[in-house]
């Protein structure tokens, strides 16, 4: 479904991502782990055609389809949703409103009749339950005065509503407790419908316990350097990541 | 709107005597003969003669202001003609086939309903009783209730002491160059009366008033709400307005005696002229409002179109306890120019103000708020809330906050805020992952900008001022 | 019209020094002026009335004072009476990377020396221009670290009428300190106008106190033109008098350039103090906070415009004004004005203005632990006032200058 090749990609002047290669079909989750400044959070950005991230070489296909080619919201409406690591505040707009606009909009583009207020509202109480978050909270300003764990699970929320091919999560258990990342992974797990695709990009292991991979890779320094399979984030886990730099080393 | 309803009757019953009022226009060109002729016309007290010819005295000895942060041509006061008649039915399109498609577009947008768009496009109606009928419920439910609303001319027939009695009490002939204008020439406007303790039964609307009338080249408001009284009048309509005329010098006085509350809103899409700037309304208002004791009055205005605009809807609170409020969304692209704020005049002790305004620049225009909060020595425990945004859309246009505070009160308290920003790239980004296009993505995050203000609005108008909003960003991102 | 202000050109013509072809553009400059009337905007809350008929001596360059000792701050002292330089500029043991010549010794071309820095749009400041006779230019080499401050006082005698002129060039990458210190309380007039050019890196740390009083009339400016990566934290400190009014004009002329403006004005009784000033983000990436803190006596009066202007490229711009007031009496009176104009987008720009009543629970809360009310209330509010005062990174000046300005609030406290 996703297929990445040979990525180059820069923001500012550095060059960040340096030759990534990832395959992924329908209903696989892969992990990617890696240390801080790695570029997991650019591929996400990359991915989703964030202004500012600019691709050098390589290549990106979803779906047959050349992503790097469209625009923010096409990427959107092809099926992409990124879950944002540090989600910001729209006020005066409220999550009933803007998630309406959304769900519409992507209705529009796939041809489908706009959802009538009733049908909408029946959708997202369902969503709003399965994130445990109170109906009100549709009233309140997109992430306006939102807690770090709200707003992890207001991004959650919205990936139920809007039903994507590829759910790429950006650090969505961080800073979180364990009862919020149990609600968070819970909203999760419900949309693996064996054809639904996650990205799922963390720096702990701790959160793949409740979202069990089928794939992890740990990216270093803008590449992929290993890949496995679940088995793999634990030992993360118990080593960290400081063999890399001797494996790099051993590269070199 | 009863002369609307009056001379549609006479039409239709007594042709010859109407047409001969309907041929009248004059001349361009303004001395105190025109002045003159125009009172005559509209039949007008003696009192009412002597009052504009003085306001016109007061006029020729008074220089235009130049202060403003807007730049316009200067206007050629002999070059305009100060009364023309109303459009007799021969000269209005047959249907709505005969308007302008760009209009009827805007209408649709508008979500405006087939006949309602007629009347905006001044088709001739031919179904008299239809509007009649809709116009002929609303009258009678106010004349139940004691209240008067008619056009100003008829309150001169009807109601001349009321009219001399408040006329010019808020706002004096020599106010300003404008206003003494206004004074001098005005042909048109509202009369609203409310007796003590009456809370008026319905938001009275100017949107009758549009299909006939001239759409109010130097348009005169007095609004009379007595002891304990309550009313909400909307001025405007979301529906673009193109005039002949393009100078606009309208005046508004509100009077809100004790315990009475008066509610002004405007939503105004004056035609801001082509991408040039050409051809738009110049529109300079002067509006304000007294408070008597414990009275409060609320300005709300949504303004998206003129080519320049300049108005600072203002409160004098001079009772103890009143209230002030203004309320603001004043949008400008292409090469708008708007120059635009409030006067908080605290005398009374204990008296409040609150002033939200908020300003979205785009395209190559320029933005200005220019308000002014006074704590007169008098003022013992009043206090002044402000918070002034201005939003850049582009980097071609430009935002302006020039808030003039005073104070001479020890115990008064004058909190003053003001931002300025543009929609951040953050914003824009979470909208358009969320499959939304830019420009959708813009005017939903303009739109909670302004929600503050829309809040204010009486239910109808805050739809259409979304709307409105939504239409006047178009083409203006990226 | 002003006879005063018909005066000065005729006096203007009489000037011939080194300095005339500069002085003659600004004597056009100022004969196209149009003497300021309450619809001038940048007069309007100040009258001039003091000094459209005045009529006083030169300053005659006889009277001697020794500049005030402040303790800890061993300053290099340039003393100025009346206008007249009286330090022998010769004598002074000048630490290593400075430079100071007198304005009347000639040096390089005029140019250099006139209308680098202060816009021509002030009226006094052209009168400075055609007028002062006597200053200093100070020149810090580039590179060098300064340590020792520099102060140039100003004194202003009683009946006499005087123009002094200061400018400093701080070269790139040097760092210096730079005091300013007026005063007088007759009635005189003194114009007092310093230019600072702030170069690549350089740092400048400035005060200015204007502590004029009485009968005095004080008119003056500072000006700065910062380039790229430059740094300048200045602080005002202003008394008020018959009339004090002071221009700041801070240019972003380069990129990534930092203001920090902090001023306080304290009005005793009757006294009129006006402040205007004056932002101009011209570059992209600059950086200004302003804060400014006045407390306002009996029947004082106070006016304060801080304009923040961002030019159409001065892209991610940072701008931050702050103005607050406390009126202590109903004769007191503030007219604060400060204005945004914006011309580019990606900018983060906001500025705030109040004038408020002291916090009646913070009072109570004081009352309830035994401090007595007149404490409690000097307490509250001078705490407003000496926040500012702590923020001044020179140690001595604000050890100097913390006890001085109390009393002078407690005696403001007494007068209600």
């Amino acid at each position: 479904m996703l297929s990445i090749k040979d990525l180059h990609a820069r923001v500012e002047e550095t060059t960040i991502l340096k030759g990534l290669n990832l395959e992924i079909k329908p209903g696989e989750v892969h992990a990617i782990m890696g240390p801080n400044g790695a570029g997991k959070s650019t591929l996400g950005y990359v991915l989703s055609g964030r202004d500012g991230y600019e691709v050098e070489s390589g290549s990106v296909e979803m779906d047959g389809k050349d992503l790097l080619d469209m625009e923010v919201e096409e990427r959107a409406q092809a099926g992409i949703f990124l879950a944002f690591q540090y989600p910001v505040e729209i006020p005066g707009v409220s999550n009933m409103e803007f998630m309406k606009e959304s769900v519409n909009a992507m209705r529009e583009a796939h041809g489908e009749s706009a959802l009538s207020s009733a049908e909408f509202l029946k959708k997202a109480k369902e969503a709003c339950k399965q994130v445990e978050l109170p109906l009100d909270f549709l009233k309140r300003g997109v992430n306006e005065g939102f807690s770090g764990g709200e707003k992890k699970r207001n991004e959650i929320m919205q990936l139920i509503m809007l039903e994507p091919k590829l759910a790429i999560l950006d650090e969505s258990d961080s800073g979180l407790d364990v009862d919020a990342l149990q609600v968070v992974a819970n909203g999760v797990n419900s949309q693996r419908d064996g054809k639904r695709s996650f990205i799922v990009v963390t720096h702990y292991q701790r959160l793949l316990d409740y979202i069990e991979p089928d794939y992890v890779h740990i990216l270093s320094k803008g590449k992929i350097v290993k890949s496995g399979g679940p088995e793999l984030a634990k030992e993360v886990e118990a080593s960290g990541y400081a063999w890399l730099a001797e494996a790099e080393g051993a590269d070199a | 709107m009863s002369e609307q309803i009056d001379q549609a009757l006479a039409r239709k019953y007594d042709a010859g005597f109407i047409s001969e009022i309907e041929s009248e226009t004059f001349p361009i060109g303004l001395d105190e003969d025109v002045i003159a002729r125009l009172s005559a016309i509209k039949g007008e007290p003696e009192w009412m003669l002597e009052w504009r010819l003085k306001a016109y005295r007061t006029w020729l000895k008074m220089e235009e202001p130049d202060w403003a942060h807007v730049d316009y041509p200067k206007v050629d006061y002999q070059s305009i003609s100060y009364y023309s008649a109303p459009k007799s039915m021969k000269d209005k399109p047959k249907s709505l086939d005969e308007v302008d498609p760009e209009l009827l577009r805007t209408y649709e947008k508008l979500g405006i309903p087939l006949h309602e768009q007629e009347m905006l496009a001044g088709v001739a109606v031919d179904a008299v009783f239809d509007s009649v009928s809709v116009v002929t419920t609303f009258r009678e439910k106010l004349e139940e209730a004691g209240v008067i609303f008619c056009p100003i001319s008829e309150a001169l027939h009807k109601y001349p002491d009321l009219v001399k009695k408040y006329l010019g009490t808020v706002v004096p002939r020599g106010d300003n160059f404008f206003a003494a204008l206004n004074s001098a020439v005005f042909t048109d406007g509202s009369f609203v009366y409310i007796p003590k303790g009456v809370r008026c039964p319905m938001e009275l609307s100017t949107y009758f008033r549009i299909n006939e009338q001239n759409t109010g080249q130097f348009e005169r408001t007095l609004i009379v709400a007595e002891e304990g009284s309550h009313v909400s009048y909307l001025e405007g309509c979301t529906a673009p307005q193109r005039d002949e005329n393009q100078l606009h010098a309208a005046v508004v006085e509100l009077v809100a005696l004790d315990d009475a509350e008066i509610k002004y809103s405007t939503v105004q899409n004056w035609y801001p002229g082509d991408e040039n700037g050409k051809g738009g309304i110049y529109n300079f208002v002067t509006k304000r409002g007294l408070c008597e004791k414990n009275a409060k009055i609320s300005w709300t205005q949504v303004e998206t179109g003129s080519a320049v605009t300049w108005k600072y809807p203002s409160c004098i609170l001079k009772g103890d306890n009143s209230v002030g409020e203004f309320y603001s969304v004043a949008l400008t692209r292409g090469r708008q120019q708007a120059d635009t704020g409030t006067k908080m005049i605290h005398l009374g002790k204990n008296t409040k103000s609150t002033i939200i305004s908020k300003g979205i620049s785009a395209g190559r225009s320029n933005n200005a708020y220019r308000g002014l909060v006074r704590m007169g020595p008098g003022a013992e425990g009043a206090r002044n809330f402000t918070e002034c945004d201005s939003l850049l859309i582009g980097d071609q246009c430009g935002a302006h906050t020039f808030p003039y505070i005073e104070s001479s009160n020890p115990t008064a308290i004058v909190e003053h805020e003001a931002t300025t920003s543009k929609v951040s790239d953050d914003q824009l980004f979470l909208c358009r992952q969320r499959g939304l296009d830019p420009e959708k993505a813009v005017s939903m995050i303009v739109n909670g900008f302004c929600k503050e203000v829309f809040r204010e609005l009486p239910m109808e108008f805050a739809v259409e001022a979304g709307k409105l909003l939504e239409i006047s960003l178009e083409g203006s991102v990226g | 019209m002003s006879q005063w202000l018909n005066h000065v050109l005729e006096r203007a013509s009489t000037v011939d020094d080194w300095l005339s072809p500069v002085r003659a553009q600004a004597l056009d400059t100022l004969k196209q002026q149009q003497w300021p009337t309450r619809r001038t905007e940048a007069w309007r809350y100040t009258s001039l009335h003091p000094v459209a008929d005045l009529e006083l001596k030169s300053g005659t360059g006889n009277a001697t004072a020794e500049a005030p000792v402040i303790e800890g701050l061993n300053s290099l002292d340039l003393v100025f009476v009346d206008g007249q330089l009286s330090t022998d500029i010769s004598k002074l043991k000048l630490p290593e990377g400075i430079t100071i010549s007198e304005l009347s010794a000639p040096s390089e071309p005029a140019e250099a020396i006139f209308a680098q820095v202060k816009p021509s749009r002030h009226l006094f400041g052209l009168v400075n221009d055609v007028l002062a006779q006597q200053g200093v230019v100070i020149d810090i080499a580039a590179g060098a670290k300064v340590e020792q401050p520099i102060r140039i006082v100003n004194f202003a005698s009683a009946g006499i009428e005087s123009h002094q002129r200061t400018l400093v060039r701080v070269g790139e990458n040097a760092q210096a300190t730079i005091i300013e210190h007026g005063s007088g309380s007759g009635n005189s007039l003194n114009t007092v106008f310093a230019e600072y050019d702030i170069a690549e890196k350089a740092r400048l740390e400035h005060y200015r106190f204007a502590l004029h009083e009485g009968e005095a009339i004080h008119i003056g400016g500072s000006h700065f033109k910062l380039h790229d990566h430059a740094r300048l934290n200045s602080t005002l400190i202003g008394y008020g008098s018959q009339l004090t009014r002071l221009d700041v004009d801070i240019e972003h002329a380069g990129e990534h350039a930092f203001a920090k403006f902090n001023n306080v004005y304290l009005l005793a009784p009757r006294q009129h103090f006006d402040l205007h000033s004056t932002i101009e983000h011209a570059s992209p990436n600059g950086t200004t906070e302003e804060n400014a803190r006045g407390i306002i006596g009996d029947r004082a009066k106070a006016v304060f415009n801080g304009r923040i202007h961002i030019h159409r490229h001065a892209q991610k711009t940072l701008a931050e004004l702050n103005n607050r007031n406390l009126l202590l009496t109903r004769g007191a009176q503030i007219n604060t004005k400060p204005e945004l104009e914006i011309y580019a987008d990606d900018v983060q720009c906001a500025h705030g203005a109040t004038v408020a009543e002291i916090d009646e629970e913070a009072l109570y809360y004081m009352l309830t632990r035994g401090i007595d009310r007149q404490q409690a209330l000097v307490m509250l509010n001078f705490g407003f006032v000496q926040e500012m005062v702590f923020q001044m990174p020179n140690k001595a000046l604000a050890d100097w200058l913390q006890p001085i300005l109390k009393t002078r609030f407690e005696s403001m406290m007494e007068k209600q």
